[in-house]
C-alpha cells in the first residue's frame, strides 16, 4: 500500500476516531518574522516547526506523552524520517509510518491504523519550510518524478506550466461559458481576507478592496496577485484517538464521520478546464456523505482548498452546494460568511491564511466544531466538511462535534 | 531563424512525437487495444491501460477551448514575459496545450477556428519544430 492510498469509504468507520489535540505553529507571527529578518531571526527547520506543533497538540489534549502510541509524520518538502521523527518528539510509538503529504489520506490513514489495533492514540505531524527554502510552484526545474499530473511539466516547451496555470485555464473557461467578469473572482479574494481579519495568525491581515484586487499584478493573466494562495511555512499537529477514549479529556472531541476521494482517470486538463472536477466532487461527495449518513444539507460550515481563487468555485458547484454558474452569487450574498447559509474558510484559507496543503483548514474546523473559534464562531455547529482538490483528485472529510 | 524553447520531455516515445514533428506532422498515440487517443505522452492508456501504441495522424484544426498569458517569469531568461497560452481541441477531440502564431489574447474568443504550424526551434537537446497554431 502506497501512501497515497486511502482506505475504502466504509459505514463501519465512520466516527471511530477522533480529532482530541491540535497544535498549530503561528504562522503569521513567523510570516512577519521572516520578512523583517530581525537581528538573530533564524529560518525555520521543518524539524523545529514539527517539535512546536506536537508539543502544543500534546498539550492541547490533556494526554501523557506515553499515551501517543502512533505517529505519523508528513514532511512535503524534506525533513527527517520518521524513526528520526519519534525520537525529535520523545516518543516510542508501536506504530510509526509515512502519511500522505496533502490533507487528504492523513486521518482515515489514522482512522484505519487506529480500528485494525496498531495504535490507539496518533499524533499526526506535518511540517513544511515551503517559503524558507525558496520552493518554486513552476518552471523549468519542477519536479517530474513527485507524481505530479504530467501537466506539470510535459508542456515546458510550450512554456506553460504552473499551478496558477490550471487555475487560469479554468477559469478562462468558466467564465465564457457563464459570462462572468474579472471582479467577479475578486469576490472571493476579498471575502476570503475578510475572514483572515478575524484571526490574529492569519498570514495576510491587511484589507483589499476590488480597485486593490484589480490593480495588482497578473501572475498568469487572468489571475492576479491576490487570485492565489500566499506561502509560508508552518507545522501542525493532530492528535487522533479512538472514540471511545475521546470522550472524557479536554476539548470536545470531533470525530471523523467520512472521507471519499475521486481521481482523474483520463484527459486530466478536459476533466479540469471543461469538466470542472463536477463528475468526481459528485462521486468523491457521495461517498464522503453516505459513509457519514448525512446529506449535503447537513453540511453548516465548509473548509475548502483554496489555491486559487477558481477552486471554491469548482467545489461549491461540484458538491452542489451551488449550481453551475452561481458560486460567485452566493459569495456574494453573504452565504459563505458568518450569519449566511455555508460559512467558508473561516480563518482565511490559503488565500489569507496560511498555505498548509489543508492542514490548516482542519485546524479551523476543529476549533469550530469545538465551538472554539471566538469571534468567527459559526453558531450551533455540528457538522463542517473539508474538501482539498488538485487538478486531477477530489477528497472531501466530515466532521462532526463530539462522538 | 529558431526560437529557443524550455527544454521537451525526451525519452524513447517522446521522441516519436518530436521526430513526427520533424517532418511536418502532429501525430499523437493511438492506444492499439481500444483505440483512445492519449495526450500528453505516457506510459499506458489512460483508458484500458495497455502499453501498445500506434501514431495517429492529426488532420492540424481544431478550436479555442480556453487561453491563458504567462506574466510571471517561470523560465528564467529562456522566454520573453508576457506570452499567450493556448487550450486547442483538436478536430480528433484531443485538448493540446499549445502558442499563438500571428495573434494575441485580445483576438481569442472561444470557438475561434485555428490551424496548426510547425515552428522551428531548439532546447538544450538541440532542433526541433514546435506545434503551435494560426488562426484558420
Amino acid at each position: 500500500m502506497s501512501i497515497r492510498d486511502l482506505p475504502e469509504a466504509s459505514r463501519s468507520l465512520s466516527g471511530k476516531v477522533a480529532i482530541v489535540g491540535l497544535g498549530e505553529t503561528d504562522y503569521g507571527d513567523d510570516y512577519r518574522a521572516s520578512r523583517a529578518k530581525a537581528e538573530g531571526w533564524e529560518r525555520p527547520t521543518p524539524e523545529h516547526l514539527a517539535v512546536t506543533a506536537f508539543e502544543r497538540a500534546l498539550a492541547d489534549s490533556g494526554l501523557r506523552r506515553s499515551d501517543i502510541d502512533g505517529l505519523g509524520v508528513s514532511f512535503l518538502y524534506g525533513g527527517p524520517q520518521p524513526a528520526e521523527a519519534a525520537a525529535l518528539l520523545g516518543l516510542t510509538p508501536r506504530y510509526l509510518t509515512q502519511v500522505f503529504g496533502i490533507m487528504a489520506g492523513p486521518l482515515p490513514q489514522a482512522c484505519a491504523a487506529i480500528a485494525e489495533g496498531k495504535c490507539d492514540s496518533m499524533a499526526v505531524v506535518y511540517a513544511v519550510a515551503t517559503r524558507s527554502i525558496g520552493r518554486k510552484f513552476g518552471g523549468a526545474n519542477f519536479d517530474d518524478d513527485s507524481g505530479a499530473p504530467p501537466s506539470y511539466y510535459y508542456y515546458h516547451p510550450w512554456g506553460w506550466s504552473s499551478q496558477a496555470a490550471h487555475w487560469a485555464m479554468t477559469w478562462r473557461f468558466y467564465q465564457q461559458q457563464y459570462g462572468r467578469n474579472d471582479a467577479d473572482l475578486g469576490a472571493i479574494a476579498i471575502e476570503t481576507r475578510k475572514h483572515a481579519m478575524a484571526h490574529p495568525q492569519a498570514v495576510m491581515q491587511t484589507p483589499i478592496t476590488i480597485e486593490d484586487y484589480l490593480g495588482a499584478r497578473f501572475v498568469v493573466k487572468p489571475l492576479r496577485l491576490y487570485d492565489l494562495c500566499v506561502v509560508n511555512d508552518g507545522a501542525i499537529c493532530f492528535i487522533v484517538t479512538r472514540a471511545d477514549r475521546a470522550r472524557d479529556l479536554a476539548h470536545t472531541p470531533v470525530a471523523l464521520a467520512g472521507w471519499g476521494e475521486s481521481i482523474v482517470k483520463a484527459d486530466k486538463l478536459d476533466a479540469l478546464v471543461r469538466g470542472q472536477l463536477r463528475p468526481h466532487y459528485q462521486e468523491a461527495g457521495r461517498q464522503a456523505l453516505t459513509m457519514a449518513g448525512l446529506s449535503l444539507a447537513d453540511i453548516q460550515h465548509f473548509e475548502t482548498g483554496d489555491m486559487s481563487t477558481v477552486n471554491p468555485i469548482n467545489a461549491l458547484e461540484g458538491y452542489g452546494f451551488a449550481e453551475p454558474g452561481t458560486a460567485i452569487d452566493l459569495c456574494r450574498a453573504g452565504e459563505l460568511s458568518l450569519g449566511g447559509r455555508l460559512p467558508m474558510n473561516m480563518a482565511g484559507g490559503m488565500l489569507s491564511g496560511a498555505y498548509m496543503h489543508g492542514w490548516s483548514h482542519v485546524a479551523e474546523l476543529v476549533r469550530q466544531l469545538r465551538h472554539e473559534a471566538g469571534p468567527r464562531q459559526v453558531p450551533d455547529l455540528e457538522v463542517s466538511m473539508f474538501n482539498l482538490a488538485q487538478t486531477d483528485q477530489v477528497h472531501p472529510l466530515i466532521f462532526k462535534r463530539g462522538v | 531563424m529558431s526560437e529557443p524553447r524550455p527544454d521537451r520531455t525526451l525519452g524513447p516515445r517522446h521522441d516519436m512525437f518530436w521526430q513526427y514533428c520533424g517532418q511536418g506532422e502532429l501525430r499523437v498515440p493511438k492506444c492499439t487495444a481500444c483505440g483512445k487517443l492519449v495526450w500528453p505522452v505516457l506510459k499506458a492508456c489512460d483508458r484500458c491501460g495497455d502499453e501498445n501504441f500506434e501514431w495517429a495522424r492529426m488532420s492540424g484544426r481544431g478550436k479555442l477551448v480556453s487561453w491563458c498569458s504567462f506574466v510571471q517569469d517561470y523560465y528564467k531568461a529562456t522566454l520573453p514575459v508576457p506570452y499567450d497560452t493556448i487550450l486547442v481541441e483538436l478536430e480528433e477531440g484531443l485538448l493540446f496545450i499549445s502558442i499563438p502564431d500571428g495573434f494575441t489574447e485580445a483576438d481569442m474568443s472561444p470557438g475561434m477556428q485555428l490551424e496548426l504550424r510547425l515552428r522551428d526551434c531548439h532546447d538544450s537537446a538541440g532542433a526541433f519544430r514546435l506545434p503551435v497554431f494560426v488562426r484558420a
